[in-house]
């Protein structure tokens, strides 16, 4: 069970999120927002890449807080970021390994972990030697994805993952994600929320730094502000 | 494109191992010479390869120097024991130091290193008692009693040390942490890499290399004075060879250092006034013509070519 609980962070003088709680459990969850909500700053909380200044952070009863962010991937929360994911001059495979390497658990695993990766991602794998940079952009993004399965996520956070991609390919991701879905918890920022609805099982609202609604994914499909603000019904 | 990297290493290994058997004691000493250099210009590069320029090679040579060459006098230390204890002590100081310095980064780190090497001479000048003060100190004789062959033994063995360290890092989980660094460093962390770590690792491991050839290079001379073991020259050289011969890659400073320390000492008795004039036009044309160095522009031309 990840848990945030009560967390305030300020940019400068800026309030950025207030007292924002959430929880994610054996489960997909889906964060709405528009622009600048705080959907990213929340994930950097998460990471440790920006420092709250109050409230607390908890994955499976201990404490995130006092932790780097490599310590925190360690314990086994992967990344998928909006962009500059990968390392464009490595080749696929290379790109895939990296996922795995520098965490001691996912690294004794890590054949297996590149096996599940190719099942979802069959494409990787007549890519293994091209270069990632030289890879289309929907297949950047499988990449990236499977990149952070690599590191045998129990959360696996995503952060915009339909960005940038044409509607075929957007649909096509968050079959993959279903799959993906049934073997680790997610947590998925998207501003694509018809899609997403579809895939996850729960969804917050974030709004201003606030989270603003919590529901089931069938009735946040069926409310109104949902409806008229992100599904323009 | 890999294949003629294998070539080229081939080729140096040859000639260079075989050097002693029909050259003569002059072609042996600029061979040394362009050796030592291949040292610190590797160093300097495989700590770049992280993203942090060093400014501080020099500093990590006198400090290798003066530490082989006291703990041979004042200590009767066998003297390839001592050129030990320098890098041994080098490398430990750049731990302590890095430990605190590496929360800075590119601009700010390569300006405290810069300061580092001053500081390391100021201090060496300053306590006579153990240092010799301005004259620093001398060895009563030079290592291997001055026998070329021998000398220029130590020098290949320090350097092709070098090549193979900077080789195995190229090939292990240290590339893909140090690169990644280099790329972005937040993406490093979200990859579960602690950099900070890698980075003083790195910044230690290469200083003490550094000072393994100070301290060969304070032996094979025969003293350690302010002026003349912490040189610039030590810092800057280097720094050209890299980018002639490719940055971020093994062969790239093996190749710089060949060619521009042959290029140099063949000006040298072409022109021995003007000589270093062609020189830094050479490195200006080099920085204009092919800013990605020998090894990256012919390696960009091979893989067009595939």
């Amino acid at each position: 069970m990840f848990i945030v609980k009560d967390i305030n962070i300020f940019y400068g003088k800026l309030h950025i999120l207030w007292d924002l709680s959430l929880h994610i459990g054996d489960e997909s969850v889906g964060l709405f927002g528009p622009n600048g909500a705080g959907k990213t700053t929340l994930i950097n909380a998460i990471l440790g890449l920006v420092k709250p200044t109050s409230g607390e952070i908890t994955f499976d009863g201990e404490t995130m807080l006092p932790l780097e962010t490599h310590e925190r991937v360690r314990r086994r929360i992967a990344v998928v970021p909006q962009e500059r994911e990968l390392f464009p001059l490595m080749s696929v495979l290379e790109n895939l390994r990296s996922g795995a390497a520098y965490i001691p658990e996912a690294r004794e695993k890590t054949g297996e972990r590149l096996d599940f990766g190719f099942e979802i991602f069959p494409v990787l794998k007549e890519r293994l030697r091209q270069l990632a940079g030289t890879l289309s952009g929907g297949e950047q993004r499988m990449l990236a994805i499977a990149r952070a399965l690599m590191a045998d996520p129990k959360l696996l956070i995503l952060d915009e993952p339909s960005c940038g991609l044409g509607p075929s390919l957007v649909s096509d991701l968050f079959h993959r994600l279903n799959e993906i879905k049934k073997g680790h918890s997610l947590l998925i920022a998207e501003q694509n929320v018809r899609q997403c609805l579809k895939t996850i099982d729960r969804g917050y609202v974030i709004e201003n730094g606030r989270i603003i609604m919590e529901d089931h994914a069938e009735s946040l499909a069926g409310n109104d502000h949902i409806r008229r603000s992100y599904l323009g019904l | 494109m890999r294949n003629w990297r294998y070539l080229v290493y081939a080729l140096a290994v040859i000639v260079f191992t075989t050097l002693p058997f029909y050259t003569g004691v002059y072609l042996l000493n600029v061979a040394g010479y362009i050796l030592i250099f291949m040292t610190l210009t590797l160093t300097w590069d495989m700590l770049l390869r992280s993203g942090q320029i060093s400014f501080g090679v020099y500093g990590f040579f006198g400090v290798g120097a003066y530490t082989a060459v006291i703990t041979f006098l004042d200590a009767s230390i066998h003297p390839l024991f001592s050129i030990l204890l320098g890098g041994i002590f080098a490398g430990f100081l750049a731990l302590v130091i890095g430990l605190f310095v590496l929360q800075l980064r590119a601009l700010y780190f390569a300006i405290v290193t810069l300061a580092l090497g001053g500081i390391f001479m100021v201090v060496a000048r300053n306590i006579p008692e153990l240092t010799g003060g301005p004259e620093g100190r001398v060895l009563p004789s030079t290592i291997f009693d001055g026998d070329p062959t021998k000398t220029y033994w130590l020098i290949l063995a320090v350097a092709v040390l070098t090549v193979i360290i900077s080789i195995l890092f190229e090939k292990s989980r240290v590339h893909f942490a140090v690169t990644s660094i280099r790329d972005d460093e937040i993406v490093a962390r979200s990859s579960g890499i602690n950099v900070f770590k890698y980075l003083v690792f790195l910044f230690a491991v290469t200083s003490a290399i550094q000072g393994l050839a100070g301290g060969v290079y304070g032996h094979i001379y025969g003293f350690a004075s302010p002026e003349g073991s912490f040189s610039l020259t030590c810092t800057l050289l280097p720094m050209a060879m890299a980018l002639l011969g490719g940055i971020y890659t093994t062969l790239g400073p093996v190749l710089g250092a060949i060619l521009l320390g042959s290029i140099s000492e063949l000006l040298k008795l072409l022109m021995p006034y003007g000589h270093l004039l062609v020189y830094g036009i050479i490195i200006i044309v080099v920085i204009l013509f092919f800013p990605r160095g020998i090894v990256g522009t012919l390696g960009k031309r091979f893989e067009k070519k595939r």
